[in-house]
């Protein structure tokens, strides 16, 4: 038993540092140095001798002089007589041995002891084999973007595939790009066209939404079925339908390149969602409480506003992130009633950059830098509320 | 100072019919404990006199006045729930306060309302927690606390115990019979529990099925009750009922009941089928009683202080309930004076 928890754990853990130094390889790649091979046979060898060696050794030997130990011997092999990399490879290198043997640290004799020790380990690595590959997937892109956003023409022109960042070239050269976006391209005005649609039009489906959602929730009234399962069939509409239609209504209005015919597409868009959010969450809030409230002499318009919308605080910040992210992100409506530089939002001003051939790679990549930060940053911040809305409303959606 | 009044009082959800004609007239200041099974409309009642449901037919008066169409806000009635009902983004002193908050009333007059409550209901050191920082006990006595604050004319109670453990309850049941005997107001109190309405009535409203089956003092649902199911629904284990067949009638005075033969006065028995009722703790195991008989034994369940018989005799199930120190032989008594009779529609006949 415990010699086959050993040598699965040394070929599952060596598979893990196959695919830490292949990830870091392919980065030192992008930075420009040639590599001969990737010699994955041998990684994969060192890596099984390494946790072998630290599963037979144990604790006969300090950790940190271990650590030590193994990374050098590691180095030794791979930077220096396979192929000779330069020092900061190494250092890499040394940093993932680091992070590895930190990581195996825990599997030692007792623990590969006990029967069921190997799902332990499978599902342990499994999780970090997603998480490193997953975060990879998704962070290279954003990465190539933050990268290309601070390079120069030349550059560009000059190797295509160079994704390192040259910091030697000075702040302001630097952050250029960034600089030339907002003073000629004029992303001050996009950034602030951008903010007052996606915040008015959270602000408005939020209005519309809490009323609708509590009548949905609470009240009775002819027709309630029909309109709480009509308001999702609206939304099964692909908004490419519609644009057409309402790019003719919009002319004759005379709402095309204008906020206001943004916002009245945009609410109508997110509102049935929104309120299919709110009211599964209004109906999980106890009944007692606003009958407790008709006996304290609250009128209706008092229920929502000193009951309701306190309790749903979490719900309402979802929907409100919600809104906000489609609003901010929607290109289709953008890009089919803006056609006026001066009422762009963000989105579609990116994609008049791009259009332009003029337009330098770089300024596209930091617009697209700008465009996705806020975003990010919001996510983040309110991502507590997010989860906590949807789990509570969902119980009862 | 107020009463209430109900007459010919109709209520249906839909097709269902959960209140029927419904007829009642409490006292000043009385403690009213409605009891019954659960699905008898007794909650119904209660939330259409908060004005929580529309009344359908008849109506329903406080103090000789008709508030069928009364908003709930100005029945000057307040309500206690069963699951509380606090507004949980609130402490205890909003929550207390907060519909004399929205009657504009000036905040040294909320305040002193909201500390007398406290004081009354000894919450006076959790008046800025919030709901979920509080224990079941703690968090019903500020729903109490916040039906006080607004001095109503009519308190209702619906349920408030049943979510407390045992322990609690009972302390809780104290509380509100002081509470009564403090305040004196007319409270409406709503349980499934018998224990509660034994303890806490003044009067108690047996219904079954939207109909009062009996209403009294719980001496008298005890020891008068009118039909089979005011006297089971009230005592624990529940009253035996004995079925006796038209041969067991043996003339119009005198009934064979386990063996006995029973003269009794001031009624005239016809030959049909007719009920026994006898409490378990009527049925007893000393010489003293006047009629005996000698049944199979099935279980003994000792309580610690009295043990519960459960026994067979003639198809007949029986149960009694006798003092834990005392012997068990094979021969169980009981007295005339203990015994109920009912008609084959479950009817008392009164001797």
């Amino acid at each position: 038993m415990k010699t086959k928890n050993i040598i699965i754990f040394s070929i599952i853990s060596s598979f893990f540092l196959v695919s830490l130094i292949s990830i870091w390889k392919i980065l030192v790649t992008l930075q420009g140095i040639k590599l001969e091979n990737f010699n994955f046979q041998i990684i994969f060898l060192l890596g099984f001798l390494i946790s072998l060696a630290h599963v037979i050794i144990g604790n006969k030997l300090n950790y940190i002089l271990k650590l030590i130990i193994f990374s050098l011997i590691f180095i030794f092999i791979d930077g220096y007589l396979i192929q000779s990399m330069p020092i900061w490879y190494n250092i890499g290198v040394f940093l993932i041995l680091y992070f590895f043997i930190n990581k195996i640290k825990k599997f030692n004799n007792k623990i590969l002891e006990e029967e069921h020790s190997t799902q332990i380990i499978i599902f342990d690595f499994l999780t970090l084999f997603g998480i490193v590959l997953f975060s990879f997937v998704i962070l290279f892109p954003f990465y190539m973007m933050v990268v290309t956003s601070f390079k120069t023409q030349i550059a560009l022109l000059v190797n295509p595939l160079d994704f390192s960042i040259n910091f030697a070239q000075g702040f302001k050269d630097l952050f250029k790009s960034y600089f030339v976006i907002f003073k000629s391209y004029k992303f001050g005005k996009y950034i602030l066209t951008s903010t007052i649609v996606s915040l008015g039009t959270v602000f408005i489906t939020l209005v519309f939404a809490i009323p609708a959602a509590y009548a949905i929730a609470r009240l009775n009234f002819f027709g309630k079925t029909f309109l709480s399962t009509s308001i999702l069939i609206i939304y099964m509409f692909p908004a490419i339908v519609l644009v057409i239609p309402l790019y003719t209504v919009f002319s004759q209005l005379g709402l095309r390149n204008s906020i206001e015919g943004l916002l009245i597409v945009y609410t109508a868009t997110t509102l049935p969602v929104a309120i299919y959010m709110l009211q599964g969450y209004f109906k999980s809030i106890p009944k007692e409480l606003e009958e407790a409230a008709i006996l304290d002499k609250l009128s209706w318009f008092g229920i929502i506003t000193k009951i309701i919308i306190p309790l749903s605080i979490p719900a309402i910040s979802s929907v409100a992130l919600y809104v906000f992210m489609i609003a901010w992100n929607e290109f289709l409506f953008s890009l089919m009633f803006l056609d006026n530089p001066n009422s762009f939002t963000l989105s579609r001003a990116i994609q008049y950059l791009s259009g332009d051939a003029e337009t330098p790679r770089q300024y596209l990549m930091a617009g697209s830098v700008i465009v996705t930060l806020p975003v990010l940053f919001i996510f983040v911040y309110f991502e507590k509320y997010l989860v906590s809305g949807l789990t509570a409303g969902s119980v009862k959606g | 100072m107020s009463n209430i009044k109900f007459s010919n009082v109709h209520k249906s959800f839909g097709q269902n019919k959960i209140i029927n004609n419904f007829n009642l007239e409490g006292k000043e200041d009385e403690f009213l404990v409605l009891v019954g099974p659960s699905g008898c409309g007794k909650s119904t009642l209660l939330r259409m006199i908060a004005g929580l449901e529309k009344v359908d037919k008849g109506k329903i008066q406080i103090n000789d006045k008709i508030i069928n169409e009364l908003h709930p806000s100005k029945r000057e009635t307040a309500m206690v729930f069963q699951s509380y009902a606090l507004y949980p983004h609130m402490n205890v002193y909003e929550n207390m306060s907060f519909g004399l908050k929205i009657e504009k009333q000036s905040k040294e007059e909320i305040q002193t309302k909201v500390l007398r409550a406290a004081k009354i209901l000894k919450i006076e050191e959790l008046l800025e927690r919030r709901p979920k920082q509080l224990s079941g006990g703690q968090r019903q006595r500020v729903a109490i606390g916040r039906a006080i604050t607004r001095n109503p004319k009519i308190f209702l109670f619906d349920e408030p115990l049943s979510n407390l453990d045992a322990a609690l309850r009972a302390e809780m049941r104290v509380e509100i019979s002081k509470l009564h005997q403090q305040i004196k107001t007319n409270m409406i109190y709503v349980t499934h529990d018998q224990v509660e309405a034994m303890t806490l009535a003044d009067r108690i409203v047996i219904l079954n099925e939207g109909n009062i089956e009996q209403v009294g003092t719980p001496e008298e649902i005890y020891s008068d009750p009118a039909n089979i199911f005011v006297a089971q629904f009230i005592g624990t284990p529940k009253m035996n009922i004995l079925e006796i067949d038209e041969k067991d009638i043996k003339s119009e005075k005198i009934i064979k009941v386990l063996g006995n033969e029973l003269t009794i006065k001031n009624v005239k028995l016809e030959k049909r089928k007719h009920f026994i009722g006898i409490r378990p703790e009527h049925l007893k195991i000393s010489n003293e009683t006047k009629f005996k008989f000698s049944p199979e034994i099935d279980i003994i369940e000792n309580l610690g202080n009295e043990k519960i018989v459960y026994m067979k005799k003639d198809n007949h199930q029986l149960s009694a309930k006798i003092s834990s120190g005392s012997e068990i032989g094979n021969s169980f008594g009981f007295d005339l004076q203990n015994i109920f009779i009912f008609n084959e529609n479950g009817k008392r006949i009164k001797s």
